[in-house]
């Protein structure tokens, strides 16, 4: 099981309701197979760097999933399928988590062996200052 | 004998490295778009000064955000 994340582009004249639909239809792929939807962020219209089968605007949708590569292999066979989606993107995230988890406990280890330094050096300080 | 710089160059630094920005993520428009200029080419390390490993990730990011058309590939 691995983190992914899915954007897909949805047509821009398709109505908020339909694209709930599609989300659910997606989310019933992905459940289907065995993998676990996190989140789902409809991110809203937003006008295209370039325009996707002559559309400039398109509605973002992010999806954030547990899944196996047989489930993201099927959702986008899916997602190549539906009239409404003209563009997606599948990113596996696994690794940056794990490297943000690195670099995080990295920060959070020095910060402490600074503030002991820091605790050290001013204790004899002190202790002039009271002779 | 070595010829001496007439004039003082700025020293660059790393953006990611000075701002602790540890994920550089293709979501994140406004943040790669700091580093495509007009054309929407890519900045090189030695205009942005950007250290290596971070303008590879970098690259990655940008060139995740031109395949879901967050950044343009080209301007027209």
């Amino acid at each position: 099981m691995r983190n992914y994340e899915i954007m897909f582009i949805v047509n821009p004249n398709v109505a908020d309701d339909e694209i709930d639909k599609i989300n659910s239809q997606v989310e019933g792929i992905i459940t289907s197979g065995g993998g676990t939807v996190v989140k789902v962020e409809k991110m809203g219209k937003r006008r295209l760097a370039y325009p996707v089968e002559k559309f400039r605007d398109g509605s973002y949708v992010l999806f954030t999933i547990t899944a196996t590569g047989d489930v993201v292999k099927e959702t986008e066979r899916r997602l190549r399928v539906m009239d409404a989606v003209i563009k997606y993107l599948t990113v596996r995230m696994d690794e940056e988590i794990r490297r943000q988890e690195k670099i995080k406990a990295h920060r959070q280890k020095r910060a402490l062996r600074r503030s002991t330094n820091s605790a050290n050096r001013q204790a004899p300080e002190q202790s002039i200052e009271e002779q | 004998m070595a010829i001496q710089k007439q004039y003082y160059r700025r020293k660059k630094v790393c953006k990611f490295c000075v701002e602790r920005i540890d994920s550089i993520n293709y979501k994140d428009v406004k943040l790669l778009s700091q580093f495509v200029p007009e054309r929407a080419k890519i900045m090189p390390r030695r205009i942005s000064g950007v250290c290596s490993p971070h303008q590879r990730r970098l690259t990655d990011a940008i060139m995740k955000a031109r395949n879901i058309a967050l950044l343009p590939f080209a301007t027209e």
